[in-house]
């Protein structure tokens, strides 16, 4: 029985011989147990994504946003497993003035956000960042920017392949500009696999998207340069 | 020959349009909880979480002749889900919309999921198992936190271990079985 659920837990990751899928298939559809265990793996994949999402919740404040930024990996680490289920992590970067807040505002915004339209509007915003974001990660050329942007302000390299990246040292990453905010006014990032995601606003209503192995420091330094 | 996910996903779609019912309820069972926890945090409640669940994968098996595979399965799915989702928020006045198409239509069988999910997602199970997670033993831990965090292919993983495939094939499992175990006895019967 041992030696289904393992090769079940292979079919899951996709590691299984395709001769065996057929055996499989007939030996799944038999037997609820083998149904419900590879549900729960589907589930566990749900678990290890969201059970982190909210211990970082707890995370999230600017006090500790420094020790936030140095555990960024390992806390991203645990919520990477599904692909569309990505979880949403809200930041403020204090360096950044678009990014910072006050009292009045956060009033206002709290009051404003409280109207069922105003949440019907997050909710589309909500859409049309998840859509966005699974084009960048399932279409290869969706990010090929055709325009080139100089970043050697910034110490970034226009990579002459192919795959229309940036580099520097380790740092490599894809950039795309959208002439929409999607209502956002804070960073927002996703870790997928081994690379970042982030979409961050910039001026005249626009969003830098960048996604690649690229720190978070670096990513907000180079959407500032495309502010001045 | 081995294949990848998507591509095991393409062979059990493949199978399940020419009327595999089987290998269309492999694919349900492989993203029923992810689609019904996309769902739940969209509209925060249980029971139209698990109807529209429900409503998903009867609108996949019938239209999944329409699936190109231009996009992986699970994003065609999660499409049809939050549009399902949306259009069920915005109707008027929340009002519960029922199934127009029965279960028993659709041939297909969802009704062994809704316990589990009761019992991990509503809860704050959550976060116990990955507290429990970080508990395994670090040779299961590593590749298990590589192959489902990371999503580094086997082959990756017994390079970076430095350990047979088999073995890594092996401690993903066992670190999955213990899981599964914890959710049964340690969540489900204190649910």
């Amino acid at each position: 029985m041992d030696n289904i659920k393992e090769k079940i837990s292979a079919m899951y990751d996709g590691e299984l011989n395709s001769s065996e899928i057929d055996e499989l298939i007939e030996i799944v559809n038999n037997n609820k147990d083998m149904q419900k265990q590879l549900s729960l793996y589907s589930l566990i994949n749900v678990a290890v994504n969201q059970g982190s999402s909210k211990l970082k919740q707890k995370i999230v404040n600017k006090d500790s946003f420094k020790k936030f930024l140095s555990n960024v990996w390992l806390s991203n680490g645990l919520t990477a497993a599904a692909t569309v289920l990505l979880t949403l992590t809200f930041i403020n970067y204090s360096n950044f003035s678009r990014l910072n807040e006050n009292i009045d505002s956060t009033n206002q915004i709290s009051s404003a956000i409280n109207s069922k339209e105003a949440q019907l509007i997050a909710q589309r915003s909500e859409e049309y960042i998840t859509d966005h974001v699974m084009k960048v990660l399932n279409d290869p050329n969706y990010m090929n920017s055709s325009s080139r942007i100089d970043l050697r302000n910034v110490g970034f390299n226009h990579n002459k392949s192919n795959d229309f990246s940036y580099t520097k040292g380790k740092e490599k990453f894809q950039l795309r500009i959208e002439n929409k905010d999607f209502g956002l006014k804070k960073v927002r990032y996703w870790k997928h696999g081994n690379k970042m995601i982030y979409l961050i606003p910039i001026e005249n209503g626009k969003v830098v998207t960048l996604y690649g192995n690229i720190s978070l420091t670096s990513a907000v330094e180079i959407a500032k340069s495309l502010d001045r | 020959m081995k294949v990848n996910s998507r591509d095991i996903d393409s062979e059990l779609i493949k199978k399940a349009k020419k009327g595999n019912h089987g290998a269309f309820n492999i694919l349900m069972n492989k993203y029923y909880p992810r689609v019904y926890a996309s769902i739940f945090s969209f509209i925060k409640s249980k029971e139209d979480s698990e109807d529209l669940s429900q409503q998903t994968f009867i609108k996949v098996w019938q239209q999944l002749d329409t699936f190109r595979g231009d996009s992986a399965f699970f994003t065609w799915v999660y499409r049809i889900a939050i549009n399902l989702a949306k259009n069920y928020v915005t109707s008027s006045g929340f009002k519960k919309q029922k199934i127009n198409t029965s279960i028993q239509e659709a041939e297909i069988d969802i009704s062994s999921f809704n316990d589990i999910e009761s019992a991990v997602i509503h809860n704050e199970s959550l976060e116990e198992i990955s507290y429990f997670i970080d508990s395994l033993p670090e040779s299961l831990k590593t590749a298990f936190v590589l192959r489902e965090s990371e999503g580094k292919s086997y082959e990756e993983i017994a390079t970076i271990t430095e350990t047979p495939i088999g073995t890594v094939r092996s401690r993903i499992f066992r670190a999955r079985e213990s899981i599964v175990d914890f959710i049964e006895k340690e969540i489900t019967n204190n649910g």
